[in-house]
């Protein structure tokens, strides 16, 4: 067995094609980021090395750690959602009438690209028209809300479509976790007498363990790195209160011709994703011991 | 290592406890309504892209989101049919999607199974490695890999755009695929090693079938990521004949205005495809688990 | 570098080792034809590469114009093909900045002019124009609008529109309340408060995009401050100035009366122009590019086109000149310095610039750079009326976002929409536009990273040549031709 399991001719073959594409297509760029970040540059003409400049002027730019701020309260929210997509998912994984349809359904937004997404946003918050506003005018309210356009509104009314967005990837993720806990171990709860929340607490979230906490590193590399809704729906506005790093770091690189600045907050966003997720690893390490390795 | 978790588990259990029938009916029926209500939520962005595209620009803006237009504009449609190669970029969208789905999920599976279930050293260092690639922002990698692709001469070519969605979906579907892989029961190939199979038989005919589930949902993230990216394929695509169905949107944006109806329109066509693919893939979902768990 | 380079060499070389070992069925790598910036060059045979921003879908006529000028061209140059490669606006900046990073821009490209262009032409990336200036061609420029792609006495690229900003109003709601055009601030101010009074919003602003709130801060800087804005982004004067200060506070009053539209400052521009085209607005001030939706296009209903007149914008206090605007030159075309078939090239711009004045307003309601003789062209009166006032304007003021280097312009686009919101006071406003004026030029700013360009005024330098070209119009008046 062992003997089989370790034949370093298959691993390598399995390993290679994968990490050949990784090292090309993605360290490759990352290192040059890298590199970038340490020259001025503007992306077009030459480069001038500066050493870490760019960096210390990153530690002062006010306007970096606001906007990396707002990407880690968008991480928060984030993970936060991540415990309501696992109650619908155990919902629609039990012996639930008609929940394949279900399903379907709520996976049905995920497919809907970021421009289709925004505009469908951009209708719903409207200051006069929007769905939102045509609401709660008629319920009464007189000033209702000016979602995108009062900055401290804006970071929150921009974190609803983001993490609705995100909904199916993660219903879809937990469906299929927990379609996979092997039936016997349910079947035999069941006889026991466990109720429908025993067998989902105490059976079926222990086993998925492993990929709760995959989706929670997702959710929040996902969240430090976002970029798509915030560039459509606010340009990071108003006066920066929706910026978050992605989108400073655009504005840097491409619209203020900084590319050497902006590599560096790239970079640094690297940095920091690499800083949380090694955090997340420590704090849910323990368990990961008793259950798998 | 073997699942001990489970069998503390299920020692675990605790006395039968006693349920009202009438309370559990009302919950039942709270818990349908709640669903049937994100559902219905859940359909309306379909129904609203679906009328959004028969507006025209005026009422795009003007009509509330769900309200009908007044005169349906499916010369959107013929607009968006006519004008541009649609039926080339539509064969792109298909050739491109499916190439980097089949490629990114198959060199996944390799890796997770090398990482998870073979012995060796390197394995977590391997896997923090691809972990990293989740965390960089697209934007800062376009100029570095249009410098790469320039010099190895794949610029305007469609196998620059696979394997970038390959490389930079690896990490996320490998992320994905090793909860999974972690739960698989290590009797399976032990049976199978006794039984004299070779490594790559065990993985093709047992651990890759018994992973069905999980590779139709990475196969469904992928594909939609692929489907409705259109940074790389700007970036990396100058030609016409290789460009993908998010071109046909851009090709509605102007200068000082757009042309949203037509927009929409595109966006609308460009949904069915990967709606169906949806469906179908999301069965596999139900179906991989049947036969998982006949192995299992 | 070298080794840099090697390394991905070799990379790429074990990587290609890979993918055909693993026998993946994708068509075989190798020339694909039509990559940026590679004309075959030599010989009769010439491809020149063309990049674009008008899709035909959005810019249908645009589109077929420079398709029939493409046909024209190649019909009389026999030997010489074009490729059009076209990207929406956002895009296109994106793949322009991009592509030159690895020298390869198309042999032919569009540029917007002044601070877009000074990285690329600091870089050495765009191709002196000067050449095809030689004879009377440089004269068929509406003033100011070459020299606003001149720097350092070098033209880099040649305008295909130009545009001033009128505010547009809707007449009928104008007869509605009684109300006529304003000629000063007293009765523009008049007007916004009698439809605020009845329930009607008198201004539509889309400030998300803030280049929109910046024309209103512009027009007010220039009628309160004269040439302060242009000194001050010149350095040879100082954003402090008084009439800068109150401009910005005259921006503060308007918001304060409310009128402006509800949500501006997160509304796109689109958004709140649909709000005017739908009469719920009464004025929308925008770019004379923005006259087709107003006169020609069939989409819009007749009743409303009818019912748009324009007016220049407000003197304050007897300050400025009415027939002072807002406004300048949007894309140009550029030649590529790295280009193989750089003579061709330029010929094309030439021919393009040419044709494109002939047809440009006709056929898609485009003001070129070059001069129109408005009795030759067959116009709605709307635009007649506008290219009149073109011809009549004293001064044009580059939009500021425009004369700006790139670092600058962000932070001002970011102050307007604070200003706007009212989260800082126009003291603060002016001085903070003047800090980051001052550090322009410092080691970490917006990328006037090189070493050998006049770095200290590098801010100025083109900017100048606008302004400059503005104020030779204000002294000769009308068809101002005569500049150098």
């Amino acid at each position: 067995m062992d003997k089989v399991m370790s034949d370093k001719k298959v691993i390598i073959l399995y390993i290679l094609p994968a990490f050949l594409l990784l090292i090309v297509l993605v360290y490759v760029p990352i290192v040059l980021t890298g590199y970038y970040g340490l020259t001025r540059w503007d992306g077009i003409g030459e480069r001038e090395f500066i050493g870490l400049a760019n960096y210390t002027r990153l530690m002062s730019d006010g306007m970096f750690w606001r906007s990396a701020y707002h990407s880690f309260l968008l991480a928060v929210f984030s993970l936060l959602s991540l415990i309501g997509y696992l109650i619908i998912s155990m919902v629609l994984a039990g012996k639930i009438k008609g929940a394949d349809l279900f399903r379907k359904i709520y996976l049905i937004p995920m497919l809907l690209s970021s421009v289709a997404i925004a505009q469908l946003w951009m209708r719903i918050y409207h200051p006069t028209n929007g769905v939102l506003n045509r609401f709660l005018t008629s319920i009464g309210v007189d000033n209702p809300p000016l979602w995108l356009a009062d900055t401290n509104i804006v970071l929150f009314a921009i974190f609803i479509p983001i993490i609705w967005q995100y909904a199916g990837f993660y219903i879809l993720i937990y469906y299929a976790a927990l379609k996979n806990v092997p039936n016997e171990l349910v079947e035999a709860a069941k006889i026991d007498g466990a109720t429908p929340w025993q067998i989902g607490y105490k059976i079926k979230l222990p086993l998925i363990s492993g990929v709760i906490k995959v989706t929670i590193v997702l959710a929040v590399v996902g969240s430090l790195k976002y970029f798509d809704l915030i560039y459509v729906m606010t340009d990071g506005g108003p006066n920066g209160a929706s910026e978050v790093m992605a989108s400073y770091m655009y504005k840097q690189a491409f619209r203020t011709y900084n590319f050497g600045y902006g590599s560096a907050v790239g970079f640094f966003l690297l940095v920091l994703s690499l800083v949380v997720t090694w955090l997340i690893r420590k704090a849910t390490t323990s368990k990961e011991d008793e259950v798998q390795y | 290592m073997d699942q001990t978790g489970n069998r503390e588990n299920r020692a675990n259990r605790e006395s039968p406890p006693t349920e009202n029938p009438l309370l559990q009916k009302i919950a039942k029926g709270i818990l349908y309504i709640f669903l049937i209500a994100v559902a219905i939520i859940q359909v309306l962005p379909l129904y609203w892209l679906f009328l959004f595209s028969l507006k025209s620009n005026q009422e795009v803006f003007n009509l509330p989101p769900l309200a009908l237009p007044q005169d349906p504009q499916w010369e959107n449609y013929a607009r968006v049919w006519t004008q541009g190669n649609i039926g080339q970029y539509f064969f792109n969208s298909v050739f491109i999607t499916a190439s980097a789905v089949i490629l990114t999920v198959l060199f996944a599976s390799l890796v997770t199974f090398a990482i998870t279930r073979m012995r060796w050293k390197l394995n977590k260092l391997v896997l923090g490695l691809f972990m990293v690639g989740l965390m960089i922002p697209v934007h800062s990698t376009l100029i570095p890999l249009f410098n790469f692709f320039l010099n190895i001469n794949l610029m305007d070519h469609p196998l620059a755009i696979i394997l970038t969605y390959t490389a930079f979906n690896l990490p996320i579907t490998i992320m994905i695929l090793l909860g999974f892989y972690y739960t698989l029961p290590r009797e399976i190939e032990e049976a199978a090693i006794m039984d004299g199979c070779s490594v790559h038989r065990m993985f093709f005919r047992i651990i890759f079938p018994m992973t069905a589930p999980v590779v139709a949902t990475t196969a469904i993230i992928n594909m939609i990521y692929n489907w409705n990216e259109f940074v790389f394929v700007n970036t990396f695509i100058s030609s016409d004949r290789f460009k993908t169905l998010t071109v046909g949107i851009q090709n509605f944006i102007g200068q000082y205005s757009t042309d949203w109806g037509a927009i929409g329109a595109t966006l609308m066509i460009s949904i069915l495809p990967i709606l169906i693919a949806f469906i179908l893939l999301s069965n596999s979902i139900v179906e991989g688990i049947t036969s998982g768990s006949v192995k299992g | 570098m070298n080794k840099k380079r090697l390394s991905l060499l070799t990379l790429s070389t074990l990587f290609f080792i890979v993918l055909s070992a693993c026998g993946q069925a994708d068509p075989a790598p190798g020339d694909t034809g039509g990559g940026a910036g590679d004309g075959t060059g030599g010989g009769e045979e010439a491809v020149i590469d063309f990049m674009h921003l008008w899709p035909a879908g959005s810019s249908p006529d645009h589109h077929r114009i420079v398709s029939e000028i493409i046909a024209e061209f190649e019909d009389a140059n026999p030997g010489i093909t074009v490729n059009m490669d076209v990207l929406e606006n956002e895009q296109y900046k994106n793949q322009l900045q991009i592509i030159s990073s690895s020298n390869q821009l198309p042999d032919v490209g569009m540029t917007w002019p002044a601070g877009f262009m000074q990285p690329y032409v600091r870089g050495n990336r765009f191709a002196s124009l000067e050449d095809i200036l030689e004879d009377d061609f440089r004269e068929s420029f509406v003033a100011g609008t070459r020299e606003a792609y001149e720097i350092d006495g070098t033209t880099y690229a040649l305008p295909l529109e130009l545009n001033i900003a009128p505010v547009f109003y809707n007449q009928a709601i104008f007869e509605e309340y009684g109300l006529e055009a304003p000629e000063t601030q007293e009765e523009f101010l008049n007007v916004i408060d009698t439809l605020v009074d009845n329930g009607v919003t008198p201004i539509a602003l889309g400030n998300r995009d803030r280049w929109t709130g910046s024309m209103w801060y512009m027009y007010y800087a220039d009628r309160l401050g004269g040439n302060a804005l242009t000194e001050a982004i010149e350095r040879s004067g100082t954003f402090e100035d008084p009439g800068l200060i109150a401009a910005a506070d005259e921006i503060t009053n308007l918001v304060e009366r409310d009128a402006f539209i509800r949500g501006f400052n997160g509304l796109s521009d689109q958004e709140a122009k649909s709000e005017f085209m739908n009469g719920n607005a009464a004025m929308y001030l925008i770019g004379s590019w923005d006259l087709p939706n107003y006169t020609t296009n069939e989409d819009v209903p007749q009743e409303f086109r009818d019912n748009i007149g324009f007016f220049k914008f407000p003197t304050v206090d007897g300050q400025g000149s009415i027939d002072s605007w807002v406004g300048g030159p949007g894309v140009g075309l550029f030649v590529s310095e790295a280009s193989d078939v750089k003579e061709e090239a330029k010929e094309f711009v030439r021919f393009f610039v040419e044709r494109w004045g002939d047809q440009a307003v006709e056929d898609a309601g485009v003001i070129p750079g070059t001069q129109v003789n408005t009795a030759e062209v067959d116009l709605p009166d709307l635009f007649i009326e506008v290219l009149d006032e073109l011809n009549n304007a004293t001064d044009i003021t580059l939009f500021a976002d425009v004369q700006m280097s790139a670092g600058v312009a962000e932070t001002h686009l970011t102050l307007i929409q604070r200003l706007f919101g009212l989260e800082v006071s126009p003291e603060d406003f002016a001085r903070e536009h003047e800090e980051a004026l001052q550090e322009e030029g410092g080691p970490q700013a917006d990328g006037d990273a090189e070493e050998s360009a006049p770095d200290e005024e590098e801010g100025a330098t083109d900017e100048e040549e606008v302004e400059e070209s503005t104020q030779d119009e204000e002294e000769v008046d009308e068809d101002a031709e005569s500049e150098e």
